[in-house]
């Protein structure tokens, strides 16, 4: 294994590595021209060379990355998915010591087995099964260190993505991104989301893992093992369509019923590695570190938005509730329209495609090209308010668009009118603002 | 802690542990071998028989806890398929857990060790057999098993490893993170780094080439220490046995 780079100055002379590599691409192609598709490649290259050698947290920064930054060339957005499971693993003397520090044992003394091999990588850190007073567990353990690192790695990593993206939108990215990550730093607050989402869960198909707090920590996470597949090796069994709208229904309607249930707080990591599809034909939903909060206010504004964007009402009303949402702050109202069929229009009809018809087929919706293409076309328009965008509304809309390249993936026709009950429900329930 | 049957092993650490004690609270220069017997509960005689000087109770204090934390490793489920830094690091990151206990202890010892005091790095290198010869095996049987490829001047790794092994705790006692957290971090990634210049085979090909200069680079920096600090004194006389004199 290569060495980390460890210090604020050694993580910095990677990325300025990066940042000068970038640099000379850059001003080469202006000199030569040259191909872009294929500089894009090369950029993108670089970049993961440059976040593989970060490795630990940076992993999880590209995770919300490339959910957050649909802006970001194609190329560069497969390399950095590529480093997804490229954690620095924590090895056997380490886990040994951490297990130590944190529970205050050697985990052979407190666990009746402990594997010191990891089965998987979870955030900030690696999964061990093991077994305790008979049971069997799946023990998340955190790279130690791995906070400090945060600070620097996305201060550094903003620097680099600077290179792509025009405006200041990047800063709210980066800085969500790193709130979202600093909230993930501590396991007990996982152990909390998790009895929550495990408290206001009605739906019997649905299976939040139990977590044990005796053998868990700051830095430890002990939750009950569930024996099941990820997303690549179900859909490798090749499932009954009938079993991937199943699952893609139970997926999205728990996203919209968590939404609308007493903390509409949403599990906000849309990533593929967060559901196991059991044995027993249920669908686990694990890794709650990364929970969004949203304001029952702001979600009244949000759900009657949609019910308003299924409806298809006109412009003039939908512009309305857009400014309470302080999504548009053009002074006149011909520029807030002018805004409003440039910018968002465009971004509304790929969120609520899906929603139009009662049912909608993913299969073959080149839904994520789709996307990606108006959002390329809206990013070339020259706004000057493009920067003025409402945080929560761009975290729920990532969200939601992470689970529809899911059920891309996964070629799945959802009930979409189920979807839209739920929203109606909401509205209906508290009508006054 | 494992007592060992025999009487005198027993006394030895009856004794060990009273000076540990003593110590901590009066300071090493306060504490005499008698108040360490009173302690301990032995007579005068028999402390003198066992320990003649105050200083060979901080070599034998050394000693017994690399021995402690060698058996405790070697009881670790399948620590034979460890990989050598997973040995190593299992070794030192024991060695620190005892230590814990101790620490005012051990830092006075490395106070007096890295201040101008009587006592010096080198006479520490009397303590570090149990802890060489351990790694000397690890490294055998990772080249055995082919984990890297046998080095040059390997015969003087172990005791570069045990130098290192000094530094980690001196660097263990100045830090104040929660649960030392920066010194286990320490040890992860300088021992990775110590890993992967071992299975890089970079020192095989820098003793070919390069190495009058690293070996330049390297003594003519520890001359800017010596002048001022030194303890640098013994690591220097061996870098250069490592590396000859030109």
């Amino acid at each position: 294994m290569n060495k980390i780079p460890t210090s604020k100055i050694g993580r910095g002379a990677v990325v300025g590595k990066a940042a000068v590599k970038i640099g000379l691409k850059k001003s080469k192609r202006a000199i030569f021209g040259g191909d872009k598709k294929q500089n894009n490649e090369e950029i993108a290259d670089i970049v993961f060379e440059a976040l593989s050698r970060l490795k630990g947290v940076s992993v999880k920064i590209a995770q919300h990355i490339a959910l957050g930054m649909p802006f970001l060339p194609d190329e560069i957005v497969e390399k950095i998915s590529k480093s997804f499971n490229q954690i620095t693993p924590i090895n056997r003397a380490l886990i040994r010591k951490v297990i130590k520090t944190e529970l205050g044992s050697y985990p052979e003394e407190i666990f009746e087995e402990f594997e010191l091999e990891p089965f998987a990588a979870a955030s900030l850190g690696q999964v061990h099964r093991a077994k305790y007073k008979g049971k069997e567990y799946a023990i998340k353990v955190q790279y130690p260190g791995i906070g400090k690192s945060i600070k620097s790695d996305m201060a550094m990593l903003k620097g680099v993505l600077k290179l792509f993206a025009k405006g200041d939108r990047i800063e709210h990215v980066v800085k969500e991104v790193e709130d979202r990550l600093v909230e993930e730093l501590d396991y007990t607050k996982e152990a909390k989301n998790c009895q929550y989402f495990q408290e206001i869960n009605r739906n019997p198909n649905i299976v939040i893992p139990t977590v044990n707090s005796e053998i868990s920590s700051q830095k430890v996470l002990a939750t009950e093992f569930l024996s099941g597949v990820g997303l690549d090796n179900y859909m490798k069994t090749e499932p009954t369509q009938e079993s991937i709208n199943f699952y893609a229904d139970t997926i999205l309607q728990n996203y919209y019923n968590t939404l609308h249930s007493s903390n509409h707080t949403i599990h906000a990591d849309p990533n593929p590695g967060n559901f196991i599809f059991l044995d027993n034909g249920k669908l686990a939903i694990i890794d709650f570190g990364c929970v969004k909060s949203v304001s029952k206010e702001f979600l009244k504004y949000y759900s009657k938005l949609h019910q308003m964007l299924f409806k298809q009402d006109s412009d003039d009303k939908i512009i309305e509730l857009y400014k309470s949402l302080k999504m548009i702050q053009e002074p006149t109202k011909e520029k807030a329209l002018e805004y409003y069929k440039e910018v968002i229009k465009p971004l509304d009809r790929v969120y609520i495609e899906p929603f139009l018809e009662d049912i909608y087929n993913f299969k073959d919706s080149n839904f994520a090209k789709k996307g990606y293409d108006i959002i390329q076309e809206v990013q070339k328009k020259q706004f000057t308010t493009i920067g003025n965008t409402n945080e929560d509304i761009l975290f729920l809309d990532r969200s939601i668009l992470g689970y529809y390249g899911m059920f891309e993936k996964m070629g799945a026709t959802i009930d979409s009118k189920a979807i839209k009950e739920i929203i109606i429900d909401f509205n209906r329930s508290d009508v006054c603002i | 802690m494992k007592v060992t049957q025999s009487a005198k092993e027993k006394t030895k650490l009856k004794i060990l542990n009273a000076a540990v004690d003593l110590i901590t609270i009066k300071g090493f220069d306060n504490a005499s071998l008698r108040e360490i017997a009173k302690e301990a509960g032995v007579s005068n005689p028999t402390i003198y028989n066992y320990f003649p000087t105050k200083q060979k109770l901080l070599y034998a204090y050394i000693e017994q806890k690399h021995k402690e934390a060698i058996e405790a490793i070697s009881k670790i489920e399948g620590f034979d398929n460890f990989s050598f830094r997973e040995q190593l690091q299992s070794l030192i990151e024991t060695e620190l857990e005892l230590y814990l206990e101790d620490r005012e202890f051990v830092a006075q010892i490395s106070d007096m060790v890295f201040s101008n005091s009587g006592l010096k790095i080198n006479m520490l290198y009397e303590t570090n057999k149990e802890f060489t010869e351990v790694v000397k095996e690890m490294l055998e049987v990772a080249v055995e098993a082919g984990e890297f490829e046998l080095i040059p001047f390997s015969e003087h790794l172990p005791l570069l490893l045990w130098d290192y092994y000094i530094m980690v705790v001196a660097y263990w006692l100045k830090d104040e993170s929660e649960n030392f957290e920066n010194t286990t971090e320490f040890i992860d990634h300088s021992l990775a780094l110590v890993e992967s210049i071992l299975r890089s085979d970079i020192i095989g090909k820098a003793s070919n080439l390069g190495s009058f200069l690293f070996k330049t680079h390297i003594l003519s920096s520890l001359n800017k220490f010596a002048s001022t600090k030194s303890h640098f004194d013994g690591i220097k006389k061996r870098l250069t046995k490592v590396f000859g004199d030109e």
